[in-house]
């Protein structure tokens, strides 16, 4: 058992994290269900529709903001699963870095079709 | 003379005492007749169907796990354990598994009884509603022989939380503990290291290096006792806090579930991942 | 020890019939977790159409909104994602230590409340798709 003690604790972060990004999502899911489903039908879909609500500061905002927290509460999650099943070693190094870019890229194109969706960019 | 005749009059007039047994002993006799009407085996005591998990890799026939079929007399108060010992003296000696104390204190016979890790000694046939009754070793274990699992993991994950007091002794002094904090930790004392559930974690059974619920419960006891320094409890959050302890836990409740004694496992794991996170932030 | 008889993993889904509540909403919680990451990979890859044009991007998401198939699936995701939420407040009151008593009612909670939000949902999300 190492005896470093560290007060920056990863993993205890890392727990953390998910408990704090899950109540922020449980929210903002239930919202964006609600927005583009019973507020706005899905069928109904504009770009000229999309493009009004994402020209607003606060909902771009907050949607930069679901797709990261999301982002980060999904792959961390896949992430847990996968060592919960006993990965490890290299293996373990591996599949974080896969899944760290793969959510970096994810967050990126994100970002990027959101600033499309405003039509600003 | 007095007692003479006192003792006529009792003979004649049962006390409440004794009318009470009698008639206890009567509802006990048609509660007995109807389960020998249940389990009818023509002769007078019920009997009870065992599958038992048979593997020796000494021996030919049995290095292929199989199960054995035991029929043993099952009266009330029959424990899964009673019914062992009896199908071992009976019928196979070389049925092996591991018992001791018989009440629920020495933890040697967690077995996997009707899809459940149980105590042999503290499971009554009547209790089980299956039939036959299944009775296997402990799951995710090794199994060395018959109903004995290779427990040597468990225990190297016991001794890893270090399991035992580390509180400076005053001289010549008792080591009063205060009654709220004997109360907190009560529960957690109650651990007879039986395995089962450990056995019962889906996530010990992946994850080979989690500490698992039985260990963690440990630490919890000891990192909660307040006769304990400051640095003492840093440590042992420390061999908590790492990768492969408390943040494992999943909560799926399984060893609350399974624990023969009780204790509330998975809310001390839970209050040691809240004490881990409240001893990060606190550096903030 | 000279040989021992390691029987795997075959307790864990072949027993499923004997799993506790708090089993069930683990795995319940998993698999829900595994659709909503994959969805939010497949979301972000649909709209990236608007890259492209808001000519593509509505035609795109037109086209797809008219299958039926889509539809249902929509309501499935609806379900996916309630559940989700619901079992992860069951889950969030757990890791503050409440209610963990009642943990197995407040699992069949989120079940229920999660087919009575799916149920209601089927006239909002499959209208104009026949």
């Amino acid at each position: 058992m190492a005896e470093r003690y560290s007060s920056f604790d990863r993993r205890g972060w890392a727990w953390f994290l998910q408990r704090l990004t899950a109540a922020f999502l449980v929210i903002v899911l239930a919202f964006h269900f609600m927005l583009l489903h019973f507020v706005n039908h899905a069928y109904e879909i504009t770009f000229l529709g999309s493009q009004a609500r994402m020209s607003q500061v606060g909902y771009f905002i907050t949607m930069v903001l679901f797709l990261v927290t999301a982002t980060f509460h999904g792959v961390n999650g896949v992430f847990n699963a996968l060592v919960n099943q006993g990965l490890k070693g290299t293996q373990k190094k591996v599949v974080l870095g896969v899944l760290a870019i793969a959510g970096l890229g994810l967050v990126i194109q994100g970002i990027r079709l959101a600033l499309a969706m405003t039509g600003l960019v | 003379m007095s007692t003479q005749l006192q003792r006529t009059e009792t003979e004649g007039d049962e006390s409440p005492q004794e009318q009470r047994l009698e008639r206890k002993s009567l509802a006990e006799g048609e509660r007995e007749a109807q389960r020998t009407e249940e389990e009818s085996t023509g002769d007078e005591t019920p009997h009870v169907h065992l599958k038992v998990f048979r593997y020796d890799p000494e021996v030919e026939a049995k290095r292929e796990p199989r199960f054995d079929d035991f029929r043993v007399p099952a009266p009330q108060g029959t424990t899964v354990l009673d019914a062992l010992m009896y199908a071992r003296d009976e019928f196979d000696s070389t049925l092996t598994f591991r018992h001791s104390c018989r009440q629920a204190v020495c933890g040697s016979d967690a077995l996997f009884i009707n899809g459940s890790q149980r105590l042999g000694c503290q499971t009554q046939i009547q209790d089980l509603d299956q039939r036959p009754v299944r009775v296997e070793p402990l799951p995710h274990q090794e199994v060395e022989k018959d109903l004995v699992v290779d427990m040597e993991h468990f225990y190297d994950q016991m001794e890893a939380v270090e399991p035992y007091f580390q509180g400076e002794t005053p001289d010549e002094e008792e080591q009063l503990q205060s009654r709220e904090n004997r109360e907190k930790v009560k529960m957690s004392t109650r651990c007879i290291w039986c395995g089962a559930c450990q056995s019962s974690c889906n996530i010990a059974a992946g994850d080979n290096e989690y500490l698992g619920p039985a260990a963690i419960n440990k630490a919890y006891r000891f990192a909660m006792d307040e006769r304990e320094d400051d640095d003492i409890k840093k440590h042992r959050m420390n061999i908590l806090e790492q990768e492969h302890g408390v943040w494992r836990c999943q909560t799926q409740f399984s060893c609350t579930e399974v624990c023969p004694k009780d204790i509330p496992l998975t809310e001390h794991i839970q209050e040691m991942k809240r004490e881990a996170v409240k001893d990060n932030l606190k550096f903030w | 020890m000279s040989q021992s008889h390691n029987r795997g993993l075959i307790e864990d889904f072949g027993r499923w019939r004997e799993f506790a509540p708090g089993m069930w909403a683990w795995i319940f919680h998993k698999f829900t977790g595994w659709v909503l990451i994959g969805y939010l990979f497949t979301h972000v890859a649909v709209l990236s159409t608007a890259i492209s044009g808001p000519q593509l991007y509505t035609t795109t998401l037109r086209s797809l909104e008219s299958l039926l198939l889509v539809r249902v699936l929509e309501v499935g995701l609806l379900a996916v994602a309630t559940f989700h939420i619901m079992n992860g407040i069951r889950l969030l009151f757990i890791d503050l230590g409440v209610g963990l008593e009642s943990q197995d009612k407040s699992f069949y909670a989120s079940l229920v409340l999660t087919g009575a939000i799916a149920v209601a949902s089927v006239p909002t999300f499959l209208s104009g798709a026949f």
